[in-house]
């Protein structure tokens, strides 16, 4: 319990390092007590709804059932990277105008499985959104407007992939 | 893909490209970085017209969501912020013999224990207040808290949860609604009786209406206990100032109910209690009424600083509202071509250790309960009793989901056994306009017919199904 750490990571596409880390600090302890990125969310810490959703070099993961130590030297992408100064990720306002979000606490795990989705698959079809979403529990709005949302955005990013 | 981002090629310039030494990149605080989003004013298209009816709306908060830039309680911290924890007693019926919190208190990084009686009024709940802060002499569910520190981490607070010894001798339980009526069931608030709240509705000769009914049918419907689980655990930071008010950052869908429950339950007076809500993750009625915020509140005054709690998600399940199992007993006077003379009800509400919301569950059950038909002679009875379990409170519509699975269960057999089409027969019961509720109520705009012809030709009722 003593020894700490020192993890480094890209995190959103700038090398970050946090000097002293206890070994037991999940990635999402890390993300959110150290880096101020807040946005993955605490909902039930044992990997089942998936409100803590990153993206680990491409592979959308669950951050609170991974050690903040096993991201050293990793790719980090959380909601907050997400957009940029000029635009919405085309995810992001595909979720905004199907107002797919109604509380919202689910929402940047779901925008970013689905991102991870995108990365590997432009092209999916409404069963292949329905499995990459199938770790992400939402409890309000309903699963229909964010797979619309979902293709929505895929559509997007085919006609402009990089936007 | 390079992000076209000049806010984060200028963090990446300043801190992420080899330092010129390790001692310049540790003198850089693990702060956050900028998060970069667009700004521009939102005005949706919805609020420039008038009329608003048929143009297309986006939530006010959509963007936030996506952007992860919405804050939830549990999103914001205030410095020199404490962490607090609630040991649960984990035995559904005892009485406290004593609690011995002196191992945790002198934990390092332990900086208060509180105890329930600390707590300067310790009963609060929406009608009745029978529900205890922190259970200070007796224990009526193993979700009841029983004592609370606040430590630097939460680490050190789930460690010191653990040394607190309660000494507990165990009393009979009580886990059934049915055996909880039983006139020898253990009391849960002894001395008085397990029943906390009846209703009655009459309407017309339900005896006569039996005796020249063709048919009579007799059935028990069940329900569960289910929980909200809003993805956002209930969270709530609490700040005593030194000018005696208290700040209650807190997850509550209701703060005004919250607010008087606070300040009654601290004896202050209510202009000294400010409670600040926000975007709340996922109510469901889960969260209208308050949990920890008294102990989170005292734990401040005690520590002089912010102290923040986060129940775990078991906690969730054992230590909040949940919606009420009922036990339905419905018994159907029909006349031989489906018409629906008769009908008696009665109802019992699993309660759980605590009144919470359940006068109003009990309420909209039983005014509800025999569906939307015009159903003339008609009697239900209902009770809600206590037991030893987590205590049930509001929970979307309040207990007419439970009614609805057992009047239509039952208007399913009903037209099984007269072989009647099963829309046929609620056709044939339906409110029409300008009908009675069963509590005398005249309902208008009542489309409840069409509603079912239209859905019945929108899914294909009349088409064979395999």
């Amino acid at each position: 319990m003593t020894d700490v750490t020192a993890v480094t990571m890209k995190l959103n596409g700038v090398t970050r390092t946090a000097s002293a880390v206890p070994p037991e600090t999940t990635l999402l302890a890390l993300l959110r007590n150290q880096f101020n990125l807040t946005g993955a969310k605490l909902g039930c810490d044992v990997g089942d709804c998936g409100a803590c959703t990153v993206i680990v070099d491409g592979n959308a993961v669950n951050a609170c059932l991974m050690l903040a130590a096993q991201a050293d030297g990793s790719d980090v992408l959380t909601i907050e990277g997400l957009a940029t100064l000029e635009r919405l990720h085309p995810l992001q306002k595909a979720f905004e105008d199907n107002a797919s979000l109604q509380c919202g606490f689910c929402g940047p795990g779901v925008i970013l499985s689905a991102k991870a989705l995108l990365d590997e698959n432009p092209d999916p079809t409404q069963q292949e959104i329905r499995d990459a979403l199938s770790g992400n529990l939402c409890r309000c709005t309903g699963y229909t407007k964010m797979i619309e949302a979902v293709q929505v955005a895929a559509r997007a990013l085919r006609a402009k992939p990089d936007a | 893909m390079p992000r076209k981002t000049k806010l984060a090629d200028k963090m990446q310039r300043t801190l992420g490209q080899a330092p010129r030494s390790t001692g310049e990149l540790a003198r850089v605080p693990p702060v956050t970085l900028p998060v970069a989003y667009p700004i521009e004013a939102l005005v949706p298209q919805v609020r420039l017209q008038t009329p608003a009816v048929g143009q297309r709306a986006t939530r006010p908060d959509g963007r936030l969501h996506g952007l992860g830039q919405t804050r939830y309680i549990d999103d914001l911290a205030f410095p020199g912020m404490l962490y607090a924890k609630i040991k649960r007693a984990g035995i559904a019926a005892a009485r406290i013999l004593s609690i011995d919190t002196s191992e945790a208190d002198a934990m390092p990084g332990v900086l208060a224990v509180l105890t329930g009686r600390e707590i300067p009024v310790n009963s609060f709940g929406p009608s009745l207040q029978d529900q205890p802060v922190l259970a200070d002499t007796q224990v009526r569910h193993a979700g009841d808290g029983v004592a609370a520190v606040a430590a630097l981490t939460e680490q050190i607070a789930e460690a010191a949860i653990e040394k607190i010894k309660v000494d507990y001798e165990p009393l009979p339980a009580v886990f059934d609604p049915l055996e909880a009526l039983r006139e020898d069931a253990p009391k849960v608030h002894a001395p008085a009786g397990n029943v906390y709240a009846t209703k009655v509705i009459r309407k017309g000769d339900v005896d006569a209406a039996f005796a020249r009914a063709d048919h009579v049918f007799e059935g028990r419907y069940a329900t569960q206990m289910v929980e909200h689980v809003p993805l956002e655990p209930h969270a709530a930071i609490a700040m005593w100032d030194p000018n005696g008010r208290v700040t209650i950052h807190s997850t509550l869908g209701r703060i005004t109910l919250g607010r008087s429950d606070v300040s009654r339950t601290l004896k202050l007076p209510m202009n000294r209690v400010r409670i600040v809500a926000t975007i709340v993750g996922g109510n469901f009625g889960g969260k209208n009424e308050i949990t920890q915020e008294p102990v989170l509140a005292l734990l401040s005054k005690k520590t002089g600083r912010p102290v923040k709690g986060v129940f775990t998600r078991g906690e969730e399940f054992t230590s909040t509202t949940t919606r009420h199992p009922f036990v339905m007993d419905y018994k159907t006077g029909v006349t031989k071509d489906g018409r629906i003379i008769a009908r008696k009800v009665r109802l019992v509400l699993d309660g759980g250790a605590y009144c919470s919301w359940s006068e109003t569950t009990l309420g909209k059950a039983c005014i509800l309960s025999a569906g939307p038909y015009r159903i003339d002679n008609l009697r239900v009875e209902a009770y809600v009793v206590y037991t030893n379990k987590t205590m049930t409170g509001a929970m979307r519509g309040f207990g007419a989901p439970q009614v609805c699975f057992a009047y239509e269960s039952q208007m399913d057999e009903i037209a099984a056994a007269l072989h009647m089409d099963p829309l046929e027969i609620r056709l044939l019961n339906a409110f029409e306009e300008g009908a009675a509720s069963p509590t005398g109520q005249v309902l208008h705009s009542v489309v409840l017919k069409a509603s079912l012809l239209k859905a019945a030709e929108r899914f294909g009722w009349k088409e064979p199904r395999s």
